[in-house]
């Protein structure tokens, strides 16, 4: 052999310069780095596998954050904005990516990036407006359970379109399991909890918060309360928001260093992900990362805090429960046995496998009232799979996941309920007196 | 099988011209929504695993059934245009770009069309991703045996057309020995059976033809595989080792004993490092120089005895230590490290570069001192992770392309690298394919006259050069490409002027692709 070989050029072009500098995305450049577009986390994006366009796979859209910094496409452009808007933020390409591509805070920073060339969708500026006010927040979620409480959200489940989703959705949440009072005998020696209320939780899952203080109570928690606590950020921070999520973080931060808890109970997988990465959400305000940082360092979802403790057992339960695990606890918490273990407490629930329990079920916080076609694509195998299981309650710990899947099951017409797995131990725990 | 047919209302007849043409001609086909023209959204359809090469095509079709992408191929013919079809986008010598031409993805073809457990075999269509067939499978005590390390990801379709291989083909064969039959849509729009499903036909292998054919010969719209029984028994070893060396020389002191593992991969230092670090970390020892990671099956008495043989070889060899994994699951996590190794190494730096090249495997030693040598000459740092049982090297540089003097470097590296493996009496490529990546390297190894033997080849199944042009063979060493204008969506000159027949010379074999 002879030939020369090639003096081919060298494939990689150098980034001719930043096309947005001192833009949230451009300060993501090393996570957009880190992709070396292998394509592995393409089968793990619901979006990707069903819409079937690269633009909404983790690889495309890295690809088009990386555009945008290099210029060749613009922020204004309308169908770089369609796809990063239809982006879930489940993360489900994180635990896949050999890169440790950082995904859901390129999200954010594109997202914020964006932000700043064309205005946030009305209905989901109304809703980010509403939940970072009080006076207004209150107001919104005694409507709400209200109307909850009336016939009204059942009678309107059923009319096509976001009305008749957010009727469902509402119309779910009252469908808890049925359990006598018991009195939790409180002994606190495995350490002092508070738990973040939640808006949504707070506001339309009282019962799960009542049960949550209970079950932890139960398990030798000592609980505190905090008070002076918000809206935790994350759908401001997932909308690109992130003023408004920093000031909202802000606050809890001093909320729960107030109280003196050592760890932070949180019952809503997306709350428990953001108050977790409040570091990374301050790590430009030198006067709060640290602080951010240390009060995130305490943030347990609360089957982590039930799980270390056992948790003990209850009384027997004999109902057929499936799980399926939400995206923030299992993808961006990677928190995937703990539930189990909660579950595994009650004595006589009968634990059937769910079909694909790992795909989002397109709550994505209000993406489903902003992209209702695309969440109900996503929704539509995972009600399928609910139906195959026969099993009567689907445990999930997400208020988001809760409604979509609950809102769901009732336009279906499937007979299950969805639930949060703390309910199904606090029943166990009423069945046995205590 | 009944080949799909395009209904003649699909096959929009007249000329176009404009790419608005086209698109709204393709969107009547495929729907509005799986045609994309904006070149925001082509963007992303501009390069493949490898993403140092872009090229943007000029539009993307995404066909939903095989009678759509029969309809789009047909409308493709008669307007006389040039097309790249392509799979899940993760082939690693940017086989599948389109340079302003269209783009065919076959993706949303994933229906498993039949399995047929009594005769072990599949029929799939080309968009289903590889591990799904797996999953699909596995429980009837079956599986595809080409594993390539993007099983994840990529699809049987893009597999045919790279002939891709994998770990366990060091055992079983590459795609080409797994693959029974196709049916094929010709660019011309000509519907073929290559092959059969009930075993060899009488004639020329054109089926054999077309594996490994990288898009130039067609799309292939079904594809029935063959499906091998789970072995009774696998075993897995990971043997580590202080040298590099000195595990390289146990590579082919286990093949000289006369085992044929179901697999042999290599992995060194580096390479450990980057995956211990990454989410994949298997427990391999961060301390080693390089790992084994060996794989046994069969019957169980068969591999217990070669498990003692192999792990003696090993100590002998002067490894450190040998661990058999206990349970699937310590298993599973040995193979993922090894699997995922290539993504993980966007840690390391900005950009990647990758190499597939192939040598004689009692080379190994000599071929890995040589890389060492010139990473160190020109101060980069090579990731070593490969099939060492077949000899298939994949020499990984992780650089920053921002920093030109560190490019240059890398590139002078790369060139090095390549020059050794041929010299060692190597190929250009193991499995990864020609592509744009190593359309430079052909003339260094092929003759003029096998390259011509190529092209002609090639005019059997695309006579006018519009199925992936100006991929696997250099245009100037097809006299007949002159006729295509190298990529533009109209072909300015009537297509292929008729070769001259030659005689072939005799060309000493090759390592077959793999």
């Amino acid at each position: 052999m002879t030939a020369a070989l090639p003096a081919d050029p060298l494939p990689h072009d150098p980034m001719p310069g930043c096309a947005l500098p001192g833009t949230p995305l451009a300060d993501a450049l090393p996570g957009i780095n880190a992709c070396v577009h292998c394509g592995f986390c393409l089968q793990a994006c619901p979006t990707y596998l069903n819409l079937e366009d690269e633009n909404d796979s983790p690889r495309g859209r890295i690809f088009l954050m990386r555009s945008l910094l290099e210029g060749t496409v613009k922020p204004d452009d309308p169908s770089v904005q369609q796809h990063i808007d239809q982006c879930l933020g489940c993360r489900a390409c994180e635990p896949v990516c050999p890169s440790g591509v950082p995904y859901g805070q390129l999200l954010e920073a594109t997202r914020a990036t964006l932000r700043e060339s064309r205005p946030t969708p009305f209905l989901a500026r109304l809703i980010l407006f509403v939940f970072a006010r009080e006076w207004l927040l209150r107001p919104a979620m005694f409507f709400s359970r209200i109307l909850a409480a009336t016939p009204i959200p059942t009678l309107l489940s059923g009319i096509n379109g976001r009305l008749g989703f957010a009727m469902a959705m509402l119309a779910s949440t009252g469908r808890s399991i049925e359990r006598s009072r018991y009195r939790p005998v409180r002994h606190g020696e495995r350490g002092k909890v508070a738990m973040l209320r939640g808006c949504v939780m707070d506001g339309l899952f009282n019962t799960t918060n009542r049960a949550t203080e209970r079950v932890l109570a139960v398990n030798g928690y000592a609980m505190l309360d905090a008070p002076g606590q918000r809206c935790c950020g994350a759908l401001h921070a997932h909308a690109g928001d992130l003023a408004t999520a920093r000031s909202l973080a802000r606050r809890n931060i001093a909320a729960f260093e107030r109280s003196g808890a050592q760890f932070i109970a949180v019952n809503a997988a997306g709350c428990g992900a953001i108050m977790k990465e409040y570091g990374h959400l301050l790590k430009d305000d030198p006067e709060w990362h640290e602080r951010a940082a240390r009060v995130g360092a305490r943030v347990r979802d609360v089957s982590e805090l039930l799980a270390a403790a056992g948790p003990r057992e209850g009384g027997p339960l004999p109902i057929r429960v499936t799980y399926d695990a939400p995206c923030h606890l299992q993808h961006a918490q990677r928190v995937t046995q703990a539930p189990l273990t909660v579950l595994a407490a009650i004595p006589g629930l009968e634990l059937v496998p769910l079909h694909d329990s790992d795909q989002c079920c397109g709550s994505a916080g209000i993406y489903n009232l902003i992209e209702p076609d695309t969440s109900d694509a996503v929704l539509a195998p995972k009600l399928a799979n609910i139906r195959a299981t026969g099993a009567p309650w689907v445990a999930t710990g997400n208020a988001g996941c809760l409604m979509q899947i609950g809102a769901g099951l009732i336009r279906a017409e499937i007979s299950a309920r969805s639930i949060h797995p703390v309910d199904l131990l606090d029943a166990s725990y009423a069945a046995l007196g205590q | 099988m009944t080949p799909p047919q395009a209904s003649p209302a699909q096959t929009p007849s007249s000329t176009v011209s404009t790419q608005s043409a086209v698109a709204e001609r393709l969107a009547e086909i495929v729907g509005e929504r799986h045609v994309l023209s904006r070149q925001s959204e082509l963007l992303v359809y501009n390069s493949d695993g490898l993403p140092g090469y872009r090229r943007q095509p000029k539009l993307a079709v995404f066909p939903g059934s095989g009678e759509e992408a029969v309809a789009v191929v047909r409308f493709l013919a008669k307007q006389g245009l040039p097309f790249v079809p392509r799979g899940a986008g993760t082939g690693l010598s940017g086989g599948a770009l389109a340079d302003d031409i269209v783009v065919i993805g076959l993706h949303r073809l994933k229906k498993i069309i039949s399995l047929d457990v009594e005769n072990r075999r599949a029929t799939v269509e080309p968009g289903v991703v590889n591990l799904r067939l797996n999953k699909h499978v596995a429980p009837h005590g079956l599986l595809y045996a080409p594993d390539p390390s993007s099983e994840a990801a990529c699809t049987i379709g893009g597999n045919v057309a790279e002939n891709a291989g994998g770990p366990h083909c060091l055992k079983y064969g590459v795609t080409l020995n797994h693959v029974l039959a196709m049916t094929v849509i010709l660019p011309s729009g000509e519907i073929v059976e290559l092959g059969s499903k009930v075993g060899e036909r009488d004639g020329y292998d054109l089926r054999g033809a077309f594996i490994g054919s990288e898009g130039c010969f067609g799309l292939a719209l079904e594809i029935t595989v063959k499906l091998t029984p789970k072995p009774q028994t696998v075993r897995t070893l990971l043997a580590d080792f202080m040298s590099v060396d000195a595990a390289a020389h146990v590579t082919s002191a286990i093949i000289a004993s006369g085992i044929v593992p179901a697999a042999l991969e290599f992995m060194d230092g580096p390479t450990i490092r980057v995956v211990e670090d990454s989410i994949y970390a298997a427990g391999y020892p961060r301390d080693a120089e390089a790992i084994l990671l060996i794989e046994l099956d069969g019957l169980e008495a068969g591999v217990a005895a070669d498990l003692e043989t192999v792990r003696r070889v090993c100590l002998d060899g002067a490894a450190r230590n040998v661990k058999v994994a206990r349970d699937e699951a310590e298993r599973m996590k040995l193979w993922q490290g090894r699997k995922k190794a290539f993504g993980a190494m966007g840690r390391l730096a900005p950009h990647l570069i990758v190499q597939d090249a192939v040598i004689p495997r009692t080379k190994l030693p000599e071929v890995l001192a040589t890389i060492h040598a010139i990473s160190e000459k020109y101060g980069v740092v090579v990731c070593n992770v490969f099939h060492a049982g077949d000899g298939n090297l994949h020499p990984n540089i992780a650089y920053s392309a921002d920093d030109p003097a560190e490019s240059e470097r890398v590139h002078k590296a790369m060139i090095e690298i390549m020059r050794a493996c041929i010299d060692a009496g190597g190929s250009i490529t193991g499995e990864h394919g020609v592509g744009l990546d190593k359309m430079g390297y052909m003339e260094a190894i092929f003759s003029e006259t096998s390259l011509n033997a190529m092209c002609e080849l090639r005019s059997v199944f695309d006579p006018e050069r519009r199925s992936n042009p100006g991929k696997v063979v250099p245009v100037h060493a097809c006299k007949e490409w002159r006729a295509v204008s190298g990529g533009r969506l109209r072909i300015a000159e009537p297509p292929a002027e008729v070769h001259e027949p030659r005689p072939l010379e005799a060309e000493p074999a090759r390592p077959s692709a793999r």
